[in-house]
């Protein structure tokens, strides 16, 4: 007996006698745009011709699916089967899987209908109502191989679902089995994924299975499913070889855009190879050759087809594209057909993986980065309620520290955004934390891989210590290492040997994911250095003979002073746009041409510029607050001895190693010479631009926390910048205000050189440094590690020696 | 061609080499030696961006 659905004119087999049955996909809300706006319009006629255009063109049933965000399904559903029915000869397939809009819409048909569909998500309560209604209005039925684990990906457990489904359909039921449409599912072939390779033999294989223990039963796939993420064109020609290869197993119905399925005579045998290459997996570069091979495919119908994008791929562009709007109707649609950890580990997560690819080749910017991260993570944070529970079970933990005495965290939360949403479950315990705490969570966690963060070189010192303790506790995870002061060479060659397992330095955040999916794929190995590998410049004079006639400068005033009345907005004139734009915010020019960069600068950086500047001033979050002063001193080898009321403060500095031999105090005059006179300054932002910032993580506003973090840097560097003209002007060195320009490359008498810096590395000067200028009266204060707190806070001695540059200790 | 310290905004100026680093005028970026790092801030290379 054979299977058939009829509509008010005309009965069709759903075994065609040369299969297969085209069921026309366009009537739907989340695949056409021309339809959505339509329904959005409640314009029916126009949704009628949508309807009446693919029976032109070859639909011989129409699936209706009006289920949308903010619609009344049902009422939809009526309003267009009563002018469908009517109007169009080909039968409908009512697409809903809910059971009150299907026995609403099946007593009016005048027709044997089908219904999209029946699974067991839910464990058959809906299946049992849908099944009735089936029964009692003779109609068919689409069953997806869906349970309460999700979508079966492979044929045994396709195989097992349609059992199942098929037990309850038919022998609870009633139903016959030539009512039944086996949709096995369809995944798409093109995202590289490496664990779905094989999915259309998957699929193909599951045809055949079901095909041999269920006889009669028939089939259906949404065929465009196996070519998501590529090319229209290609995508044309990948779709036509899967329906064609479906059928000769045994499919004898497809949902389909009706206009786009291309005769298989008409594709050229090259292109056959390609599309065949990548269903089967014939080779591992089949994907990468089908690419290549369609690269310069012609796209007929462009338009037409960004206006049919499937909800899926709408989502793949919204992460894409770092685009959050609309993505509450986006998925609520997605899950009528998705359960949602599904719609994360299949469609956010490859899309995010694709976004750490164009960013690795250099194809987009950080800051787009972060924008598909928080479209991600607002994706997740609005399918959370519909998830029974977290599940992170087999999901790779990871657990994130800055080390004790350190208070940066931009790394470490960067490492946290580009971690968390890349699907990994990430514990992200904070900043300054002993090694003594790190142990105790890393066990009391059961994480997989420890990631450690520091910006100081201290914190580097630490964390090799801190690896020594690691291996003495037992820990037995994989150390991850960032931070600014790192090296290949210090992870190599004096961390990585006080610990057993790897320990992995990651220049970034996507080396840290890098680095965690070779964990997963059980290759990952400590980072490794060659000797002769060529070592780093030292820049810099070789030889330097200091003029030791120069005389002091005359200075206003002894002692220190404070100052909490600075112009904020000032400070943005003193700004280093490249450091930060380029730097900073990641808006590199790379591989885009000088026009293209121009227009993003003018486009999208100077607005997000004046945004950011006019909030910050709008808002107070700038609090610039200066402690400074000038004081008698006399360097004495190594050291300055600086005079003050409180007493003489002693400043060790270190010395070059290599010719010259510089060091900070050779620019001081010694006792001999009549002594010198020195300035020091501390300079901060103040607290609250770090508590915005803070804000901003914490509600997942990735973009905005690394704009205005970065801001915070640079302009706590442009205070600086700003304070120390003010003291060469004060000291008689300098006239009036000059260029930025030639600020940046030291253009000026002079020098200021910060402490935690190349010519100073060592933090421990800022002890007689704070007795001297007593910077917790403008709320700073130091950590174990000698850091100040707010982070948005600097300081510097000031020498004022013409010969007086920058170099490296 | 110019290229530009993302890190502290010095530029390396083919035409005018880099003192610092012992580079004459005339040498252009991508012929830098080896191990060649921002005179300034010691940033390496890849931390340059095209400014021309």
């Amino acid at each position: 007996m054979k299977g058939s659905v009829s509509s008010l004119y005309q009965s069709v087999e759903l075994h065609q006698e040369i299969p297969p049955l085209l069921i026309g996909e366009r009537c739907n809300p989340n695949g056409s745009k021309a339809f959505r706006e339509s329904l959005l319009a409640e314009d029916w006629d126009a949704c009628l011709k949508v309807a009446l255009d693919q029976e032109a063109r070859g639909a011989q049933v129409l699936d209706l699916c009006v289920a949308y965000a903010g619609r009344d399904e049902a009422a939809d559903m009526v309003q267009l089967t009563q002018l469908f029915s009517g109007s169009c000869r080909a039968p409908l397939m009512f697409d809903s899987t809910s059971p009150e809009t299907l026995e609403k819409v099946l007593p009016l048909y005048p027709g044997r209908a089908i219904i999209n569909s029946i699974n067991l998500e839910d464990g058959g309560d809906n299946l049992d109502r849908i099944c009735r209604l089936a029964k009692k209005y003779g109609a068919g039925v689409v069953a997806l191989t869906i349970n309460s684990e999700g979508m079966a990906l492979t044929s045994e457990k396709k195989l097992a679902v349609a059992r199942e489904i098929y037990d309850l359909a038919v022998n609870k039921h009633q139903l016959r089995p030539h009512d039944i449409l086996f949709d096995l599912l369809t995944f798409t072939v093109g995202s590289g994924d490496e664990t779905m390779r094989d999915a259309a033999i998957e699929t193909l294989e599951a045809i055949k299975l079901v095909k041999q223990e269920m006889p009669g039963v028939g089939f259906t796939l949404g065929i465009s499913n196996i070519s998501f993420g590529l090319r229209p064109a290609a995508r044309k020609v990948l779709n036509s070889i899967f329906l064609h290869e479906a059928v000769e197993v045994g499919l004898n119905t497809a949902i389909v855009d009706a206009a786009k399925v291309l005769p298989y005579a008409t594709i050229a045998e090259e292109d056959r190879n390609m599309c065949i290459d990548l269903l089967f997996n014939r080779n591992p570069d089949a994907l990468m050759n089908f690419i290549d091979h369609f690269e310069q495919a012609k796209e007929e119908d462009g338009d037409e087809d960004t206006e049919t994008l499937l909800p899926e791929e709408l989502l793949h562009q919204k992460v894409l594209n770092g685009d959050k709007d609309g993505l509450e109707d986006l998925l609520t649609t997605l899950r009528g057909r998705w359960r949602p950890l599904d719609i994360i580990n299949n469609l956010l997560v490859p899309a995010m993986r694709e976004v750490g690819e164009l960013f690795g080749r250099g194809d987009l910017l950080l800051p787009f980065v972060l924008q598909s991260a928080e479209t991600m993570k607002k994706s997740v944070v609005l399918l959370e309620p519909y998830m029974e529970k977290l599940a992170d079970e087999g999901q790779t933990s990871v657990l994130l520290a800055t080390v004790a005495g350190d208070v940066h965290d931009i790394g470490k939360n960067l490492v946290d955004i580009i971690l968390s949403n890349n699907g990994y479950k990430v514990h992200n315990i904070g900043i300054k934390v002993a090694a003594e705490e790190i142990i105790a969570r890393a066990k009391e966690l059961d994480v997989d891989v420890i990631g450690l963060s520091g910006l100081l070189v201290k914190s580097a010192l630490l964390m090799k210590d801190n690896l020594g303790q690691f291996q003495a506790a037992g820990l037995s995870q994989p150390i991850l290492l960032g931070g600014a002061a790192l090296t290949t060479k210090f992870v190599a060659v004096d961390c990585a040997p006080h610990f057993d397992k790897p320990v992995v330095y990651c220049a970034d955040a996507f080396a840290g994911l890098k680095a965690i999916r070779e964990f997963e794929a059980g290759k990952l190995l400590s980072t490794h250095w060659e000797e002769g590998t060529v070592s780093r410049n030292r820049p810099g004079p070789q030889q330097e003979i200091l003029d030791r006639s120069f005389n002091p400068p005359d200075v206003p005033f002894l002692g220190r002073k404070v100052e909490k009345n600075i112009d904020a907005e000032s400070l943005f004139a003193y700004l280093n746009q490249a450091a930060l734009f380029r730097g900073r915010w990641g808006y590199r020019r790379g591989k885009m041409s000088k026009e293209e960069y121009e227009e993003l600068h003018a486009k999208t950086v100077l607005p997000l510029y004046q945004r950011l500047k006019e909030q910050s001033l709008n808002e107070g979050w700038l609090q610039p607050q200066v402690t400074y002063g000038y004081f008698d001193c006399v360097s004495h080898g190594d050291t300055v001895k600086v005079h003050s009321d409180s007493g003489e403060k002693v400043f060790s500095f270190p010395r070059q190693s290599n010719t010259p031999g510089l060091c900070i105090a050779d620019y001081l005059r010694n006792k001999e010479e009549g002594g010198d006179k020195v300035g020091f300054f501390v300079v901060t932002l103040g607290q609250e631009l770090a508590e915005q910032t803070k804000v901003l993580y914490e509600s997942d506003h990735y973009h905005d926390y690394l704009m205005l973090h970065g801001l915070g840097v640079e302009l706590t560097d442009a205070l600086a910048e700003y304070w120390h003209e003010k003291m060469r002007i004060e000291m008689g060195i300098q006239e009036e205000r000059g260029d930025m320009d030639a600020y940046v490359a030291q253009g000026y008498q002079g020098s200021r050189y910060g402490f935690g810096y190349p010519s100073c590395p060592d933090l421990g000067a800022h002890e007689p440094l704070f007795e001297l200028l007593q910077p917790d009266e403008i709320g700073i204060s130091l950590t174990e590690s000698f850091e100040m707190v707010p982070e948005m806070s600097t300081s510097a001695i000031v020498i004022h020696h013409p010969q007086a540059k920058y170099f490296a200790v | 061609m110019r290229y530009i310290c993302t890190c502290c905004g010095y530029s390396y100026d083919s035409d005018k080499g880099d003192e610092m680093n012992h580079v004459l005028p005339g040498i252009d970026f991508e012929d830098l030696p080896e191990g060649w790092v921002c005179p300034l801030c010691y940033a390496e290379r890849d931390q340059f961006d095209c400014l021309d």
